[in-house]
């Protein structure tokens, strides 16, 4: 795995790099958007991290510029304003995800592993999560390489809750990802097929339920 | 502030209006005027009538003494027909008199009593006077006859007189009375129609709010007051752009302290998770701890600063989802939450508001912090948001150590610290929460949570039209 770091603060760059490189990914660290186009040009990567507040051209724009080539790696953009709108913008321009200053390491690289993760379950047909595989191509789950036996419907609330591991997932989106052609779903099926998982995952990942918001899966604690 | 307040403070002595001012200085001289011109109306108009009664008095004085005869040895005797007795008791409002006499005032015929006017430049001659009790104009007219001077006086009481002079005096006060309840109409209306532009004035600028800052509008406004709405333009403009500058200025220093202290954190963390030794990792968490707490008191001061009424302008108000701000600030907590085994969730009903979002955003960011920092493991945090009539609400309520009800009014102030607070927490939270509720114009209310246990912090603001 390899990780474009863009950051013009050093400190900062360089606590971002070793973050990574301590995480088992292989980082490399630029200073500004012209250095770091040179580096996507000649080389690939997996993910980039990307500060908003760069020198001359920002983060904003790098990202523009990126996607308008048709770039589609992953790219969580890093930022030190607050405000909404710069969320708004970085995600309508493409990015995966945001992260404010200061952030925590952990969370950090929880990000990053969660982008790699829906990067290659597009890109490819297997997706780990903790002793967690799901074959997308099969719909098959193994925990530490047990085969799990999972329905149909169990399996789409997990691949849609693993797809957004470390983050809320709303009912309503399970539903939808639960629901088929001719099918009516109520939200309550949708909890009964989230106490089933829970129950056949059992300490492999925690499904917690988030009042009112949804359910969001987390790594179990090691 | 409100404008409207801001004009009465200005004028503690009361000043008249520019529609009194107008009605007094017109109206009233206006009204004099015409109470000059009644008089001399009347005046002017009463004078041919009282001539016209005095000649025709003056007809039969001369006609009378036209039947003065003197008979032989000088006597004079006065010869009436009957058809000048009748012509002279043919009037039926006024009494006529007559009295004549010769030289000594020698009665010949007529009233004795009845006075004679005094002989003046003119013959016949006039006076008013009264008799038998009543006012009554008499005119004499003297003549020579061969038997000496003759006096004709014929009086006449002023029933007829005081008739026309009551009619002329009515019609006379009528038709400027309506001249004057014309003028005051006109004046009225005229002045409302020349105050229509800065009662247009006023309206534009009461309707806005003391943070709307967008210029006045000067096409319609007449010429007198445009140096008054350019000074007020310039004036909004001037506070526009202080409030610009303050807002990036603010924001670049938002963003020149965050990120050395994402560097410092960051490193500490990685330094820490890299230490073998236990005690130095004790200490570079004692610094860690501390860079968090400086990351976030800075954080919250720069959300005061910015919060604040001088920093926040109009302009920056949108409509804002309350909702997605309250489940977004929710999802961000939920991890802190989990460390902390306190649940927290939230009831969400659609709510829109015209607000900052951000600030918004800070203010349930705040509170939600504040609830996981004040709420022992196995409590709960419940976050509600919905639109009740009139209001939107926005609520965080717990199972925690609770506001005592003597401090909560307290609890709002910038670096108060509650007695519950232990070492964590600037005392900053809820003052942020308070600005935020203030430049929203929203009722900020502190309270118990549900059985008495815990807190419940509640905002209400107003739904937007």
């Amino acid at each position: 795995m390899r990780v474009l770091v863009v950051e013009d603060d050093q400190v900062v760059g360089d606590a971002v790099q070793r973050a990574l490189t301590l995480g088992g990914y292989a980082a490399d660290h630029v200073e500004t958007a012209e250095r770091a186009k040179s580096a996507l040009h000649a080389e690939s990567f997996d993910l980039a991290i990307v500060d908003i507040g760069l020198p001359r051209e920002d983060g904003l724009q790098l990202l523009r510029d990126l996607r308008r080539r048709g770039r589609n790696l992953p790219v969580l953009m890093l930022t030190a304003r607050d405000g909404l709108s710069d969320r708004v913008n970085a995600l309508d321009l493409g990015a995966d995800d945001y992260l404010t200053k200061p952030f925590q390491v952990a969370e950090l690289l929880a990000r990053c592993r969660a982008l790699v993760r829906r990067a290659n379950g597009v890109a490819s047909t297997e997706i780990a999560f903790g002793p967690l595989k799901l074959d997308l191509a099969h719909r098959q789950v193994t925990v530490r390489n047990e085969p799990l036996d999972v329905t149909r419907r169990e399996w789409s609330v997990l691949e849609c809750l693993v797809l957004n591991a470390g983050r809320v997932v709303s009912k309503e989106k399970l539903m939808s990802a639960v629901a088929g052609w001719h099918d009516e779903l109520t939200p309550n099926a949708v909890e009964v097929y989230v106490s089933r998982l829970r129950t056949k995952l059992a300490d492999a990942a925690v499904i917690r339920v988030i009042r009112g918001l949804g359910y969001r899966l987390d790594e179990p604690k090691s | 502030m409100d404008w409207a307040t801001a004009s009465t403070n200005l004028s503690p002595r009361r000043v008249w209006s520019v529609r009194r001012r107008l009605l007094a200085l017109l109206v009233l001289p206006a009204f004099v005027v015409l109470l000059a011109g009644t008089v001399s109306d009347y005046y002017t108009s009463i004078n041919p009538v009282r001539d016209a009664y005095d000649r025709a008095l003056a007809d039969s004085a001369l006609a009378i003494a036209g039947y003065v005869r003197a008979s032989p040895g000088d006597r004079l005797t006065l010869v009436l027909p009957e058809e000048a007795i009748r012509v002279l008791s043919s009037d039926a409002i006024d009494t006529i008199y007559f009295r004549v006499s010769g030289p000594d005032r020698a009665l010949i015929a007529g009233d004795r009593d009845l006075p004679i006017a005094r002989a003046a430049q003119s013959n016949p001659a006039f006076d008013t006077v009264t008799y038998r009790g009543a006012p009554t104009r008499i005119v004499s007219y003297r003549s020579v006859s061969p038997a000496g001077m003759v006096t004709t006086t014929v009086g006449e009481t002023m029933n007829k007189r005081a008739v026309v002079r009551r009619q002329l005096l009515w019609a006379v006060l009528t038709a400027d009375f309506v001249q004057l309840v014309a003028i005051m109409a006109l004046v009225w209306v005229g002045v409302s129609l020349a105050l229509r532009p800065l009662i247009a004035l006023r309206e534009q600028i009461s309707g806005r709010s003391a943070r709307e800052l967008e210029p006045l509008s000067a096409r319609t406004v007449p010429a007198e007051v445009r140096t008054l709405v350019d000074a007020l333009n310039r004036l909004f403009r001037r506070i526009g752009e202080s409030s610009r500058a303050q807002q990036q200025f603010l924001e670049s220093a938002t963003h020149q302290l965050r990120t050395p202290l994402a560097g410092i954190q960051a490193q500490l963390e990685l330094l820490i998770a890299e230490e073998g030794e236990p005690a130095k990792r004790d200490r570079l968490g004692l610094a860690l701890s501390a860079a968090r707490r400086l990351s976030h008191t800075t954080q919250q001061l720069l959300a005061l600063a910015r919060s604040d009424h001088a920093a926040a302008t109009y302009a920056d108000f949108r409509t804002v989802d309350l909702a997605a701000v309250v489940e977004a600030s929710v999802a961000d907590h939920v991890s802190r939450a989990v460390a902390a085994d306190v649940d927290l969730g939230a009831e969400l009903q659609p709510a829109t508001v015209h607000g900052i979002a951000w600030l918004l955003a800070e203010a349930v960011n705040n509170l939600v912090d504040n609830a996981i920092t004040y709420t022992p493991a196995g409590g709960s945090i419940t976050v509600r948001c919905g639109t009740n009539g009139a209001t939107v609400f926005l609520e965080v309520v717990d199972t925690g150590v609770g506001i005592p009800a003597a401090e909560r009014a307290r609890v709002t102030e910038r670096f108060y610290r509650g007695h519950r607070s232990q070492g964590e927490g600037s005392g900053l939270g809820l003052a942020i929460v308070a600005d935020v509720a203030r430049l929203h114009g929203a009722k900020l209310s502190i309270t118990a949570g549900a059985a008495e246990r815990g807190t419940c912090v509640r905002l209400e603001l107003r739904r937007p039209i």
